[in-house]
């Protein structure tokens, strides 16, 4: 049997709209809203696949120096600074737009969430500049 | 209970039923801080961003860091793993479907933990 599970706080899908992970990106009657649902969505599982690979590459601290200072070298390289980039862009993007989330799901400024999403996406944009600068300045 | 309830007005695996929502409210104000602390602590007071492994092992010998870590791991894996069972959860599966759904995601997160604890104590014994 299949359910009609439905997301809480999205917007209103228009009647086309497609289901599940593929409909994410049908831009028809696609709101700010919609659109705020699919960042979070994307950022989160974005995420995710950060966590694990993290957990994998921190594996490497058990076959000692040799393997980690290695890693280090590679990963203090500029393509891969680019990486820390994006990520510091998602965990921003997510963590303050979470903060909207959770204020308008307890019922708080409903009637401002969308100046909170232009927000969170302005600041989150504003410090990902800053913290490139700060990671590429580093490398001199 | 029905699949008619939106995923994360569900309740989460383990909350007593809490609705996910909650949880994720809940988990993800204790990540705000615990991602900032890890971040700092790992990564922003590091003149290179990152450690050499002398120092990472240097670091580890402080019970505090170790158990903010511990406490980060365990918390954003719940939050991770939460969200990505609402996601799954979107896709209209069976009821059925759902409730492995979710018994799979609580064995991938408490291997990711005990994976998690398992591997600070191997970097901090190797060392000692």
């Amino acid at each position: 049997m299949a359910s009609t599970t439905v997301e809480p706080r999205r917007p209103e899908p228009g009647p086309a709209r497609r289901r599940g992970f593929v409909g994410w990106f049908d831009p028809r009657g696609r709101r700010l809203g919609g659109y705020a649902f699919i960042l979070n969505r994307l950022s989160g599982i974005g995420l995710v696949v950060y966590l694990y690979m993290h957990l994998v590459i921190l594996s490497l601290l058990v076959q000692g120096p040799g393997a980690w200072d290695a890693f280090v070298e590679i990963a203090l390289s500029p393509p891969v600074l680019v990486f820390d980039v994006v990520l510091l862009a998602g965990m921003l993007f997510h963590g303050l737009n979470g903060i909207r989330v959770g204020l308008v799901g307890m019922g708080l400024v409903v009637s401002r969430q969308r100046a909170l999403f232009i927000a969170a996406f302005v600041v989150a944009g504003l410090v990902t500049l800053v913290g490139a600068l700060r990671i590429f300045g580093g490398e001199g | 209970m029905t699949t008619d309830q939106p995923a994360l007005e569900r309740p989460a695996a383990g909350s007593r039923g809490i609705p996910a929502f909650v949880v994720q409210v809940v988990t993800g104000v204790a990540l705000l801080v615990l991602l900032a602390l890890h971040m700092v602590a790992q990564h922003f007071i590091v003149p290179t961003g990152l450690r050499f492994y002398d120092d990472v092992i240097a670091w580890l010998g402080n019970p505090v860091v170790v158990a903010v870590e511990v406490a980060f791991l365990g918390t954003v894996t719940y939050h991770a793993l939460l969200g990505v069972r609402a996601i799954l959860f979107d896709f209209g599966f069976s009821e059925r479907t759902e409730r492995r759904i979710t018994n799979v995601l609580v064995v991938v997160g408490i291997v990711t933990v005990v994976y998690g604890v398992a591997l600070l104590a191997a970097i901090i014994n190797a060392a000692s």
